[in-house]
């Protein structure tokens, strides 16, 4: 794959000149705000927080180097996140150190509400697992979920904003979080009836 | 509306992704049928769970100092 240059929502007529520092303290208040966010989605895509850290700055570098395309209080995050995806499958993705994700093809349906609907359905047993193993499920998903997962329903991006960052139709943005929601309730769920947070139903 | 087709459009409803007119067609059925109420509460949750756990974690300090004197060496 050829490398892409950051995107521009557009291209406006040349803003006036900014100094240095003017420029600086644009991007500081402007992209560097996202930092947390950013490196949340980096470490999900990479997998491990070395790497993570390395592919932020290196969007951050990119970003501020064509910080002059990027239109003043437009959606920065999302084209940060845009610049730093293509980065990730440009230069990471190959030794990206995620497990042997699951087979597609082979999550059958799965609604956690369904299977714990007569024993916990307030979901109480969602405060008993561990940020960490909440973390390890997300990572699990293939990542063409994962990335829609972590845009979405940890980032907040709405549909629109995924699509545009993972660049496929709003449609696909929202099959990918219905099966990639689906697949990581299987895991919780999975993983609170192994520690015993919940009886969950005998095996069909 | 059937509980059917208000479940097939749960996540849209709960993204905000829907059109106003169906907005408020699923919210009178959610408020007169109880499985669905209590259905759309545990995904609610279920939402507010994955958000709230996987945004614990920030970047480290170390990596924004490292930024910010990139920045200034740029």
């Amino acid at each position: 794959m050829t490398s892409t240059p950051p995107p521009a929502s557009s291209n406006p007529p040349s803003p006036p000149p900014r100094s240095p520092e003017e420029r600086r303290a644009g991007f500081e208040r402007e992209a560097l705000v996202h930092l947390d966010a950013l490196y949340r989605v980096a470490l999900r895509l990479t997998g491990n927080a070395s790497d993570a850290e390395d592919l932020v700055q290196e969007t951050m570098l990119r970003a501020y180097r064509s910080w002059d395309r990027y239109t003043p209080g437009t959606n920065a995050k999302g084209w940060l996140l845009t610049i730093l995806r293509h980065l990730f499958i440009n230069e990471y993705r190959r030794r990206s150190r995620h497990p042997e994700t699951v087979d597609v093809d082979t999550i059958e349906p799965f609604a956690l509400f369904q299977e714990v609907q007569e024993e916990d359905p307030q979901g109480a047993f969602f405060d008993k697992i561990v940020d960490d193993e909440v973390l390890r499920a997300v990572d699990q998903l293939p990542e063409a979920f994962r990335e829609a997962v972590t845009l979405s329903d940890v980032e907040g991006l709405s549909y629109e904003e995924v699509a545009k960052v993972l660049d496929v139709p709003v449609g696909t943005v929202k099959s990918r979080l219905y099966r990639g929601r689906r697949l990581l309730q299987a895991k919780l769920y999975e993983y609170a009836v192994s520690m015993g947070y919940i009886k969950g139903q005998a095996k069909k | 509306m059937r509980c059917r087709e208000c479940v097939e459009h749960l996540y849209e409803y709960l993204d905000r992704e829907v059109t106003p007119d169906l907005e408020a067609e699923m919210r009178a059925h959610i408020q007169k049928c109880p499985p669905c109420s209590e259905h759309f509460d545990f995904e609610t949750l279920f939402l507010k769970f994955v958000r709230v756990r996987c945004r614990a974690q920030g970047a480290p300090v170390t990596l924004r100092r490292r930024i910010l004197e990139q920045l200034l060496e740029e």
